[in-house]
């Protein structure tokens, strides 16, 4: 039915902008792309799972911890591996798809195949609009994906951090020049950047369980929504996170589910090829 | 340089025979090793000479696989035509990826054959009524009766022609035009290099050369899984291509070899395998991202600079003034 | 005759409007001077010539034949060589091979020892056939702007576009390379059209200045007029 594909969409539509910032945040500040940013991801939900199940914390607690440990662990990253790269776009993509594939096989010898699912924060389902039922996880998923994104965007206006990363983003010289230690915004926006995966990673984990590869399709997702949208254009993650969870549903409903994913790469390739500065970008001269 | 040809006249000759006194499952890992040999070397041809990071390789392997299984299998057509037509097809897509890719540089361009990889897989995996998705397709051999030494044959003469094509595309003026690109596409153009043609021959060559591998590969195993065409074999000839040394010649070569042979002895600790692979070759790529070779040739010319008298470099006057910013 | 020719030249770079109406002439044999305060748009101008990317408006001709929007490697084909402001040397090819890439695009299918023998000649015009087999990347920046040079020549030119080869040099290395520049036009018959902050080489070497500023042309003239004019000295130097 169309408005459940359409809810469908707009929940996972904001959970890939969530994820979609993240990237554009890096790519932005250290023209580096982290093809190992669905892992990330993943990690948040297997930390969650671990804090809330096996340790029994209350599973907002889970969720806040497993961010600030993603956001370490991000940070470590950084620091011993990226950090080498910079200049080097080949060289950080080289390096980042190695981590992730490294990511996922020690998450398959950790956790197993099997995916693990934290547990729900609300449970039951409402009728929306008297036209469905719908789970409530799903509807809290979508309004926690929306609080951190609107969290994220006043702190980028509001915060002297966020000052700098907007300067920083703007033109890296001269936010040198004006005394930014980049050496530390890098690392910082890079732990950033991870910790929103986890973020969209401990939201959506109780709706989509995770499982060692499930990051690759989030990575990929994130990607295109970023070129979609625009690369630097913060604005236009959040747009082309909802466009794009609006077409894999609506296309996974009306045209076809097995290639429900192709849509996503297909509007990758035309955008590409007719705008590559996508809908919000600047266009490089 | 006259040894130089003769120990590889020899050591290549040594090669040929190293099959007769070895086991079976010793035989199928040297043609496994030369399999990834061609893939490797391809890829280093785009990724490490041209600097086109494409993470399409094994689609490309895949659709000579798919293409030659399909026809052999369903259509009947002799393998061996197969294979040239798997090898045709996939030089044709590789031409159209590689003009799509000509406008996107580094980040988009790997992101773009990305793409083109996964909807392959997809496609793969839908259309099982052709190409049986994950269950597989069995396709005939290349030979009436199964031999692994024939089948040895076969890979070491199509790995000696990728090994060839590549080597005379690197060597040839070509070889300055694809370096030159490599390095600075704009200071190339600037200097004539139709840049243009420069990677979209690298694609094609490169494409067509991982359609034969994968096609020979297919009708070696007799059976076309989605594995060929996937993320995870992409990852093997990546890292094999960067541990051995990423934009040499030989590096390749040495880094299918060991890995693959290093990869069998894993195997024993089950999953642990592709893991140690991984971190091996994270390690090596943050660490010494020229590879092996690097690391020989950095040990090598050390050697040679100690034994030399210093070179003096052309003086540039009082200590030179600063550039200023303009 | 006008070698090189733009008319109306314009480029716009989003809110910016680097150049407007921009029209001059270099002709055949003559070393020409582009001058002007930072920002002024020289290299944008090169850019546009050299064919990095086209103008918004206007139009370029070389040899009376319009190259507008030709790409870069069709411009050098035509007969334009280039340096950069920023040497861009190829890092890991060694001094021979980066000037081997010039020979061998410009003779197309020349055997081995014919283009290295013509690189090497290249190298030794310039002062680097020592270091023709280090890699690039190994040089200091004199001798990353004479590569550029070789580099250059090695395209075999009937313009060359300099953009500010004297940064960093030392008094006696800018008498020499003035000496040099000279003599590719003298001997060579080149034609020279430099961009220069260094305005000593420009006066002595140039018989024509143009003069930027903001996007648009201030002047042109004889050196000796140029530099006197008022209006150009309170470009350089403002309020």
């Amino acid at each position: 039915m169309l408005a459940l594909s359409i809810t469908n969409g707009l929940v996972i539509g904001i959970i890939y902008a969530l994820t979609a910032l993240g990237v554009s945040l890096v790519v932005g500040i250290m023209n580096v792309i982290n093809f190992a940013h669905g892992e990330f991801y993943i990690l948040a939900g297997y930390f969650s799972f671990l804090f809330a199940h096996t340790l029994g914390l209350d599973p907002m607690v889970a969720m806040v911890l497993s961010v600030g440990a993603v956001f370490v662990f991000g940070v470590v990253v950084e620091y011993t591996l990226i950090r080498p790269t910079y200049g080097d776009e080949l060289y950080s993509l080289i390096l980042t798809f190695i981590l992730s594939i490294v990511l996922q096989s020690a998450y398959l010898l950790i956790f197993g195949p099997y995916p693990n699912k934290p547990p729900n924060w609300v449970k039951g389902a409402t009728d929306l609009f008297g036209l469905f039922m719908y789970g409530n996880q799903r509807l809290a998923a979508l309004f926690a994906g929306i609080a951190v994104i609107a969290l994220f965007f006043a702190m980028l206006k509001l915060t002297w951090f966020g000052r700098m990363i907007r300067a920083a983003s703007q033109d890296r010289e001269m936010a040198e020049l004006n005394g930014i230690n980049t050496r530390r915004l890098n690392m910082l926006s890079f732990g950033l950047g991870c910790a929103l995966a986890a973020a969209a990673g401990v939201i959506l984990s109780p709706v989509f369980p995770v499982t060692p590869t499930a990051g690759v399709p989030v990575a990929l997702t994130a990607f295109v929504c970023v070129v979609l949208g625009g690369m630097g254009s913060m604005w236009g993650c959040v747009v082309g996170g909802l466009i794009l969870g609006l077409v894999e549903n609506l296309g996974a409903a009306y045209v076809s589910t097995g290639y429900k994913h192709v849509f996503m790469f297909v509007i990758l390739i035309l955008v590409l090829l007719v705008r590559p500065s996508g809908l919000f970008g600047r266009s490089e001269t | 340089m006259k040894t130089k040809w003769l120990l590889l006249f020899v050591g290549l000759a040594g090669f040929a025979v190293l099959p007769w006194g070895l086991g079976v499952y010793h035989q199928h890992i040297l043609i496994v090793s030369l399999f990834y040999v061609m893939m490797a070397a391809s890829w280093n041809l785009l990724a490490g000479y041209t600097g086109q990071v494409s993470f399409g390789h094994a689609a490309f392997a895949g659709i000579g696989a798919y293409a030659s299984g399909i026809l052999a299998a369903k259509a009947g057509i002799n393998p061996w035509l197969g294979v040239a037509a798997g090898t045709l097809l996939a030089a044709i897509f590789g031409f159209l990826v590689g003009v799509l890719c000509l406008k996107l540089g580094g980040i988009y361009l790997s992101l773009t054959t990305l793409a083109f990889s996964e909807i392959l897989h997809i496609v793969i995996n839908n259309e099982y009524e052709i190409t049986r998705g994950t269950m597989g397709l069995q396709v005939p051999g290349l030979l009436s009766e199964y031999s692994k030494l024939g089948y040895f044959y076969i890979f070491l003469c199509a790995a000696l022609l990728t090994l060839l094509v590549v080597h005379r595309l690197i060597h040839a003026n070509m070889g300055l035009n694809f370096r030159a690109v490599q390095n600075d596409e704009r200071a190339a153009a600037s200097l004539g290099v139709d840049v243009v043609r420069v990677r979209v021959l690298a694609f094609t060559v490169s494409s067509a050369l991982a359609g034969m591998a994968g096609a020979l590969y297919g009708h070696y195993l007799l059976l076309i899984t989605p594995h060929i065409p996937s993320l995870d074999q992409q990852f093997l000839v990546l890292s094999m291509t960067v541990i051995g040394g990423l934009g040499s010649f030989v590096g390749p070569i040495i880094g299918a070899f060991c890995l693959e042979i290093l990869s069998e002895y894993i195997r024993v600790y089950g999953e642990y395998h592709v893991l140690a692979f991984g971190v091996v070759a994270l390690i090596v790529a943050r660490f010494a991202p020229k590879g092996l070779v690097g690391i020989s040739k950095s040990v090598w010319e050390r050697r040679r600079q100690a034994a030399l008298p210093a070179v003096p470099v052309t003086d540039n006057g009082k200590g030179g003034a600063r550039r200023g910013v303009t | 005759m006008a070698l090189l020719e733009g008319r109306g030249v314009s480029k716009r770079f989003g809110g910016v409007q680097a150049l407007e109406d921009v029209n001059f002439e270099v002709e055949a044999g003559s070393i020409v001077g582009l001058i002007g305060p930072n920002g002024a748009g020289k290299t944008t101008l090169f850019n546009i010539v050299a064919g990095a990317f086209p103008p918004s408006a206007g139009s370029v001709h070389f040899e009376n034949t319009p190259i507008t929007g030709m790409s870069a490697f069709r411009i050098c084909r035509q007969g334009i060589a280039r340096t950069f402001q920023v040497t861009r040397p190829f890092g890991e090819m060694t001094c021979l091979e980066n000037v081997a890439v010039a020979v061998v695009n410009r003779n197309q299918g020349c055997p081995r020892h014919k283009w290295e023998n013509l690189a090497r000649e290249y190298l030794d015009a310039v002062g680097l056939a020592m270091l023709a087999d280090t890699a690039a990347k190994h040089l200091n920046v004199v001798q990353k702007k004479r590569l550029e040079i070789a580099r250059s020549l090695a395209t075999e030119p009937k313009l060359l576009m300099l953009d500010e080869v004297l940064g960093g040099l030392n008094t006696q290395e800018i008498q020499e390379a003035i000496g040099f520049i000279r003599q590719l036009r003298d001997d060579r018959g080149l034609t020279v059209f430099w961009i220069e902050h260094v305005m000593g080489a420009i006066m002595q070497a140039t018989e024509k200045v143009i003069v930027l500023d903001q996007g648009r042309i201030l002047k042109e003239g004889a050196p000796a007029d140029v530099v006197a004019d008022a209006r150009v000295i309170h470009a350089y130097l403002g309020d």
